[in-house]
């Protein structure tokens, strides 16, 4: 079997993404959806269900009444809040554990996946794309592709360190070069395979911009630029570290000056205690 | 005991039995002084060069700046007992994604900044290891001023 058989089997086998996660995409897209349609759906996956509500009730959120129903938590916390966790419930358990190709201890993907999500989202509202959600869950998923590929990484990457220190290409242009695929290309045939929207899947395939022309779709650039951020910030890279491409282009298409991105860090490092706090909880 | 800087965080000591260590900076700078005289240190990971870009959060997060995180950096170490003339002075961080350049390049104008401070307080820096496209990890023992690096997906080694 060649290394893309192998991969495509081990995608196969895969813990799929709960289907919650498709109705609520779906239906909070929808003009006319109420919160009650928003409750009726999560209420249908009774495991999803619990979790939020043991979430809702941590400490972290400081309920007096503790939450007994979905309608309860929306009603306490937001449907915002809500429907954010339910996301990040999902993405949880593909997303934990180590990834030792990657060099990432317990848990360094999944804080770099969630404050992804969190800053995608940010900037989505600033920017008014709407969609806010579906960006939120693409942005949370974007390195899915690495959960598969780490094994791989392990094996070859000292032929892909040296493409990075020698011949300056991309940890992911040296990916594709030495295995055959990159874990942005695999991300994105996870989240085919998942049945995800081709917007979705978009975002995923393109959240490095190795093709520059995608960054015209303000969706995927600002995916993109929470990667960025994160990237600035130490988190989420340790064996590939810092080495993406980064595109101006992209910035200008968004409309974001250096200053713009400066602010949207302070203000994340400011509810950072609260983003731990969270991934604590979730 | 082990002392974990946080971002936008920093730690000082003068006991012996401790060390002081900051995770994987990426753009972020993390500046170590150490006194070896009265054995005091201490560690700053801050995240931007200038807090002119909001006032009020600097007022709540100075160390997430340089402007504003490093003369609290000194001023606590002095409280150890630390000297300036006597400071060693080591920076670590100030990664750049490949081709973040100008305005856009967080790491290096981390980098500038703490340079044009040091500089204009005629503080010499002993050793810097700044900039490329990887994720750093540093640690200080107080007892000896020893410094440790870890560089992405590499070993710990002594500086």
């Amino acid at each position: 079997m060649t290394a893309i058989q192998i991969l495509l089997k081990e995608i196969k086998n895969l813990k799929p993404i709960p289907a919650v996660v498709h109705q609520l995409l779906n239906v909070v897209n929808k003009p006319d959806s109420s919160m009650s349609d928003i409750a009726k759906i999560i209420q249908y996956d009774p495991a999803i269900t619990a979790s939020v509500l043991r979430t809702c009730n941590a400490a972290y959120f400081g309920l007096k009444h503790p939450a007994e129903s979905i309608k309860d938590a929306v009603n306490l916390l937001g449907i915002d809040q809500i429907i954010d966790l339910v996301l990040l419930k999902s993405g949880a358990k593909v997303l934990s554990g180590k990834h030792k190709g990657y060099g990432l201890q317990e848990g360094a993907m999944w804080k770099f996946s969630v404050s992804s999500a969190i800053i995608a989202k940010q900037i989505a509202k600033e920017l008014e794309l709407g969609q806010e959600n579906a960006i939120f869950t693409a942005a949370l998923l974007k390195d899915i592709g690495k959960t598969i590929l780490d094994r791989f990484i392990l094996n070859s990457f000292h032929k892909i360190s040296d493409l990075v220190t020698h011949e300056n290409l991309s940890f992911m242009e040296a990916e594709k070069k030495i295995i055959g695929v990159d874990h942005a290309e695999l991300g994105g045939m996870i989240a085919k395979i998942w049945k995800f929207s081709p917007k979705m899947v978009k975002i995923i395939r393109n959240h490095h911009l190795k093709d520059i022309a995608q960054a015209k779709d303000k969706d995927v650039a600002v995916v993109y630029l929470a990667d960025c951020i994160c990237m600035m910030l130490g988190m989420g890279g340790n064996a590939d570290g810092l080495a993406y491409r980064f595109h101006e282009d992209a910035m200008n298409l968004l409309g974001i000056s250096a200053d713009d991105i400066t602010k949207i860090i302070v203000s994340f490092t400011c509810q950072m205690q609260e983003v731990e706090d969270l991934l604590h909880v979730v | 005991m082990k002392h974990i800087v946080g971002v936008a965080d920093m730690k000082t000591s003068n006991r012996p039995e401790d060390s002081i260590l900051t995770y994987s900076l990426g753009s972020c700078i993390g500046l170590i002084i150490y006194d070896p005289v009265a054995k005091a240190g201490g560690m700053l990971h801050y995240m931007l060069p200038d807090s002119s870009i909001d006032k009020d959060k600097a007022k709540t997060k100075p160390l997430m700046f340089a402007d504003t995180g490093i003369p609290m950096l000194f001023k606590e170490t002095y409280t150890l007992g630390a000297k300036k003339t006597r400071l060693k002075v080591f920076i670590a961080g100030g990664a750049q994604i490949l081709d973040q350049k100008g305005f856009f390049n967080i790491g290096k104008r981390n980098y500038m900044a703490l340079k044009k401070m040091m500089f204009r307080n005629n503080v010499l820096i002993n050793q810097q290891i700044v900039g490329g496209q990887v994720n750093r990890t540093v640690r200080l023992e107080i007892a000896t001023g020893d410094i440790y690096l870890k560089t992405s997906g590499g070993p710990e080694e002594k500086i």
